[in-house]
């Protein structure tokens, strides 16, 4: 909900968009961030435009748009990492700037280099920014230059020949990371100093295969570390700000599930600290754009630079919740040179939100991927429910994309309030045809430790019962089995040529 | 009693009779009144012993998806004869399906190939992570049913082995 005078705000925007050196923006992206950037950019008064694979056809950013163009690939993966066929469509479309969204082309600066070399405007930083920030070690090594806090760590390219004695000295244990890496991919935590050597190797192998590039570092593993992360705004003229934290600990597989602001591990002092930090390090890049600086932080307080995202984060309607800021706007803004215009005093921070990523994946099963048709959806409504959601029924979901189907983005005034509309918007969440992570999430919202703060990175590996699929009750049974029946054509027909005489209305008996 | 559902694992016998006011539910354990009615936004009204609530409902071939106070079920109606054909050969072994969808990375089998139980059939990558697919038993490779780059849900049916008489034939 915009107050008064963020309406009046808008509505200055969406006047002077009318001279912005694009009036129409192409989406690189699918599923439900391409709505998400839609909803804006056509709010704005501006011609949105999507490349789709034939995959998605159904898709509900496809029926949105104002125009979607076809792409092919060998797989619909390749489709959307085809810098080549989106140029291509952009320009056919007539599109003067490009919205990467997140993940796919979102930080490869070669596409945001080619996007400027063709004369369009890339919604994001500039190239170097990307680089600088997507080599994790030249990103550690620029943050430590400027005296912002990183990790114990050894650095393999400083001295190759000297990289497993240095890594020796690290305090244990140690984590090892692929330089080039992210999401959590080749990493390995090593305890003892006698399997350091073999760690190596096989941390070597896979930075190989899943980033053709073989260079590592290794840090102090910090225990049960809570992820907080930052995020920042930053314009062409040089201003940035920060929009304060996310808390995002809640992870399987290093992968995000559930995130809220504020974190329930800052307290006020700690909270601006962390925040100034992470406002610094972007200044210190000249960073534009939106963008986000997660730390590691550790059980005493203690936080270290782990990596700065540069675009949109999936996990941004949080900030966008108690903050009041609508991030898209503020990229488009900044992409077509506007100055942010405010200050960090202004940015305030109201209430409390909690994201719930909903994925297509069996929580019991090892949280494997699970796919089916979208037979039924009904997704919840109400006061501080905000659902941002890439699927419609009649949809299928399929092994070929990310599993993530939708978020829940749930506010109130204080935590309590949150977590208790986002019990009841999980419970009213129903997709039917294809298995999701709803009931886990209740499950997890639930846990005594998830409702006192109290989480960590390895939260979900440490309670294993919460993953766990429960039996349902016995009266929960014959409820599922007396619909199901009433449901079966062939023992609803069976049943209705013997009319059962004896009985009249009675209750269950044994 | 002739009709059953799968839920998860579990294999539920019961039987559907007309009543008076809608229907009676015959389980192993007890029967009951029992009623199902269907509202025009999809949504249902469902009446177990008097108690009703509101459920969602829906259909997609044997499989039957409800959503029941707040959580998603899905169950399998089980047809009598495919039960009965399915006790008969009991041959589960045959057949090699696909633990969870994705994709075929590399495959080491190949039709007519002698495969001991335990050998590595095909590596098959899921959610950015490689799983290997074994043999379950000594035997021949009858068919494969998919090539490498080619993906597919949980439970395909990715490879078979020639039944146990043939291969017995053969030596």
């Amino acid at each position: 909900m915009r107050t008064t005078s963020e309406v009046a705000g808008f509505e200055a925007i969406r006047e002077r968009a009318r001279s912005w050196p694009f009036r129409s923006v192409l989406i690189a992206n699918r599923g439900e961030i391409a709505v998400r950037i839609l909803r804006t950019v056509q709010g704005l008064g501006l011609e949105g435009v999507v490349v789709y694979h034939a995959a998605d056809r159904k898709a509900p950013a496809v029926r949105m748009a104002d125009q979607a163009i076809e792409i092919t690939g060998a797989t619909p993966v390749a489709a959307y990492l085809d810098a080549k066929q989106i140029l291509a469509a952009a320009q056919a479309s007539g599109a003067g700037a490009i919205h990467p969204g997140y993940g796919f082309l979102s930080e490869n600066a070669g596409f945001a280099r080619t996007v400027a070399a063709a004369g369009l405007v890339f919604v994001g930083p500039t190239p170097e920014q990307i680089e600088l920030m997507g080599d994790k070690v030249l990103a550690r090594a620029f943050v430590a230059q400027g005296g912002f806090p990183v990790a114990p760590s050894a650095i393999e390219d400083d001295e190759p020949a000297t990289f497993a004695e240095r890594a020796l000295k690290v305090p244990f244990p140690l984590l090892i990371k692929p330089a080039a890496g992210g999401g959590g991919k080749g990493m390995r935590i090593v305890r003892e100093a006698t399997r350091l050597r073999t760690e190596i190797e096989r941390a070597r192998s896979e930075g190989q295969r899943y980033f053709g590039d073989g260079r590592l570092y290794v840090e102090r593993y910090i225990e049960n570390p809570r992820h907080i992360e930052v995020q920042v705004l930053g314009d062409a003229q040089g201003k940035v700000v920060h929009l304060f934290e996310r808390e995002c600990s809640v992870q399987r597989r290093f992968q995000k599930i559930v995130e809220e602001t504020p974190s329930p591990a800052l307290d006020a002092q700690l909270r601006q600290r962390i925040c100034e930090t992470a406002a610094g390090i972007a200044r210190k890049a000249g960073y534009r754009n939106a963008g986000t600086v997660e730390f590691i932080f550790g059980a005493g307080g203690e936080f270290y630079f782990l990596e700065m995202n540069t675009r949109l984060q999936v996990e941004h309607p949080v900030t966008e919740m108690i903050t009041g800021k609508d991030l898209v706007l503020e990229q488009l803004r900044v992409a077509a040179g506007e100055p942010l215009g405010y200050s960090q005093e202004q940015i305030t921070s109201q209430g409390h939100a909690i994201e719930f990523r909903i994925y297509a994946e069996d929580a019991s099963r090892g949280y494997t991927p699970t796919t089916g048709p979208v037979l039924m959806l009904r997704a919840p409504q109400g006061e501080g429910v905000r659902v941002d959601s890439g699927i419609v029924e009649g949809q299928d979901v399929t092994a070929a994309f990310d599993p993530m189907l939708a978020k829940l983005i749930v506010s109130g005034k204080d935590r309590s309030e949150a977590i208790a509309r986002a019990d009841k918007a999980l419970a009213e969440y129903a997709l039917l045809g294809c298995v999701t992570n709803t009931a886990f999430l209740r499950r997890l919202l639930n846990h005594q430790a998830f409702i006192d703060g109290q989480v960590h990175t390895g939260f979900l590996d440490a309670h294993p019962e919460i993953a766990a699929q429960p039996e349902p009750d016995q009266a929960t049974l014959h409820k599922l089995l007396a619909a199901a029946a009433l449901m079966t054509r062939p023992m609803r027909d069976v049943a209705d040529l013997v009319p059962d005489l004896h009985t009249a209305i009675g209750s269950w008996s044994n | 009693m002739h009709h059953a559902f799968k839920l998860g694992e579990a294999e539920h016998n019961l039987e559907l009779s007309r009543a008076l006011i809608g229907y009676r539910l015959h389980l192993a354990d007890g029967t009951g009144p029992v009623n199902l009615h269907l509202e025009d936004d999809g949504s249902a009204v469902l009446t177990v012993n008097g108690h009703s609530e509101k459920v969602l409902v829906a259909m997609r071939g044997d499989d039957v998806f409800i959503h029941l106070g707040g959580v998603a079920y899905q169950l399998c109606y089980e047809h009598p004869l495919q039960r009965l054909a399915a006790q008969s050969q009991g041959s589960g072994e045959d057949h090699v399906r696909s633990p969870m969808p994705g994709s075929l990375v590399a495959l080491h089998a190949k039709p007519g190939q002698s495969v001991a139980r335990g050998e590595t059939l095909l590596v098959m990558e899921s959610m950015k992570m490689e799983t290997t697919i074994i043999a379950p038993r000594d035997g021949v490779i009858e068919v494969v049913h998919f090539a490498v780059g080619q993906t597919f849900d949980r439970d395909a049916l990715l490879l078979s082995l020639e039944a146990i008489a043939v291969e017995g034939k053969k030596s």
